[in-house]
């Protein structure tokens, strides 16, 4: 069993229940939505794939394993990847060295050939002048060093929270393109938190639909878009 | 490195070469007051960088008075009860030393920040405590004396055994600087979520870090032990040996071996001539300059050249220069 699965998978902060029974599943080459209200949970769920946070119950199976109590390094040597959506970049180290991490440690590679296949990945996603500090990045840049060191830790799984934010509608496309064609490239299963609808629209098959913690519609975004209990989370009516 | 530095990079290792030599061939041509100086800039110098190698991770320590002075108690304690030689008791006091702090490290370092720091603190003052009150062992307030001490105390022979100490230390701080360790620290200190996501175990990396610097910080506390001959409860454990390392780390600049390196010299030469000159104001006026320079560059001396450094290359090569 390939993919990333979670099976009833919960977290409650105090009385906050933050992610509320979700059973979500993520094949390897497919790209999925993953969108909601602000509050809906979306980045708690990215957490607990990633296991920044251990859950209160339910489970996560990756490639047919338990990897529930896995910790979040781990996860990283395993292949979950993901970006963030407050991006914060290693201030201390340059361009190349922060795409260098995941190679160093999760790909267990030595230095020459960690800044070696760094600047590979790097240059094949446009960056250039790699020895830059990160404060001396535009915010395309930033965006595609995040995917750049996502994609270091060889990852089979890749979520993405909220990339686009922050780009004009030329950036935006270019991400889109980008993913694309990582996605395919190198068979790569794609999780996208996003707010913008059109971005979601062109770039996945399947969307799941979060609100108050819980999956409220999952299908294709023409679907779902028309789905009443979709249009009632976003407009706050009650159904 | 790239083209554009080789020219003032040669010129760095000239430098450090003459340093080499000067430290080196020092007994050669100074007194025996000068000597007693230079061993005591080697043995702060030893404690800064180590304490320098921790907070690259992010992880303030205000505890080396504490291990330095578990050290030294390890040092006297081995060599009298156990008849350990004097040279051996460095490599007795790191290896024990390590081991504590490897196993303290595995509790504290679940803290961060301020929570951390203080529990260090807090630790030299139980490690002072116990050595203070278990008089029947260690001698309680009056400390204990070292059977024999390393060379007989030759002046030479003993400024010889601190240098090679201060060589390893920095050997080894620049192996942390270059290597792997280099780019965990970083990260772990930068963004930790971010570290742990690319895939880096902080808990293991921070505790080797603090194992191995506390390790550095008990040797050179045994060696301390060796100059002296004798180790105290007020001396071994003495809050100065945490503050003025600490200083001299911060006036020289963090994150790099060479920040300590220069703070220590600087601060400690200045230290001595003050006191010739200003008897009984000199500590006054020391906590003023170090005031002054660290409000003047907040990235130290080392620091703030470097910088200084870069943004004229940049300038000078202004398009698509390499870093």
């Amino acid at each position: 069993m390939t993919g990333l699965h979670t099976q009833g998978l919960t977290i409650r902060f105090g009385g906050l229940t933050a992610v509320d029974k979700i059973d979500l599943s993520l094949e390897p080459g497919e790209i999925v939505g993953i969108i909601g209200p602000n509050g809906a949970g979306k980045t708690t769920l990215i957490n607990l794939l990633a296991g920044i946070y251990t859950p209160t119950a339910g489970r996560v199976i990756f490639n047919g394993e338990d990897i529930t109590a896995v910790p979040a390094h781990i996860r990283a040597v395993l292949g979950i990847a993901r970006t963030f959506q407050l991006i914060k970049p290693l201030e201390h180290l340059n361009l190349i060295e922060n795409v260098m991490t995941g190679l160093l440690f999760a790909g267990k590679r030595s230095l020459r050939e960690a800044r070696r296949a760094a600047g590979e990945l790097c240059t094949s996603l446009g960056l250039e002048d790699l020895g830059r500090p990160t404060e001396r990045l535009t915010v395309l840049e930033i965006k595609k060093m995040e995917i750049a060191k996502a994609l270091a830790v060889e990852p089979s799984m890749l979520f993405l929270d909220e990339v686009m934010a922050g780009l004009n509608s030329a950036e935006t496309l270019e991400i889109i393109a980008m993913i694309h064609t990582i996605a395919a490239e190198r068979n790569l299963g794609v999780g996208v938190v996003e707010h913008v609808m059109g971005v979601i629209k062109t770039l996945t098959r399947r969307v799941v639909v979060l609100d108050g913690g819980g999956v409220i519609a999952t299908g294709p975004y023409e679907t779902v878009a028309r789905d009443p209990r979709v249009v009632a989370a976003y407009l706050g009516a009650s159904v | 490195m790239n083209r554009a530095t080789t020219g003032a990079s040669r010129r760095v290792i000239a430098i450090c070469i003459a340093a080499a030599v000067l430290t080196a061939g020092f007994p050669l041509f100074a007194g025996p007051y000068a000597q007693t100086i230079a061993r005591s800039i080697l043995t702060y110098m030893m404690l800064a960088i180590s304490w320098d190698m921790l907070i690259r991770s992010g992880q303030l320590s205000f505890g080396i008075a504490g291990f330095f002075g578990l050290g030294g108690y390890t040092a006297a304690i081995t060599a009298k009860y156990l008849g350990v030689p004097p040279i051996l008791t460095l490599l007795v006091a790191a290896l024990v030393v390590g081991l504590v702090a490897a196993l303290i490290g595995m509790v504290v370092l679940r803290l961060r920040g301020m929570y951390f720091a203080i529990v260090t603190l807090a630790l030299a003052e139980i490690f002072r405590i116990v050595m203070h009150n278990w008089s029947g062992f260690t001698g309680g307030a009056s400390g204990m004396l070292l059977p024999r001490t390393a060379f007989n105390g030759d002046s030479t022979a003993t400024y010889a055994m601190m240098l090679v100490m201060t060589a390893v230390v920095i050997a080894l701080s620049e192996w942390f600087r270059r290597g792997r360790v280099h780019y965990a620290l970083t990260a772990i200190r930068d963004n930790e979520i971010g570290a742990m996501s690319a895939g880096i175990d902080i808990y293991r990396y921070l505790i080797v870090v603090f194992a191995v610097t506390s390790a550095i910080q008990g040797a050179v506390g045994a060696g301390y032990a060796q100059l002296f001959g004798f180790v105290t409860p007020e001396s071994s454990f003495n809050v100065n040996v945490t503050l003025v390392p600490l200083a001299m780390a911060l006036l020289g600049g963090m994150y790099g071996t060479w920040g300590p390196v220069v703070g220590t010299v600087l601060l400690g030469v200045l230290g001595e001539y003050l006191k010739l000159i200003v008897p009984y104001g000199h500590l006054l006026v020391y906590g003023i300059i170090i005031v002054l320079v660290i409000l003047g560059m907040p990235a130290g001396i080392v620091g703030t050249v470097q910088r200084s450094f870069k943004n004229g290359r940049r300038s000078r090569v202004a398009a698509g220069g390499v870093e």
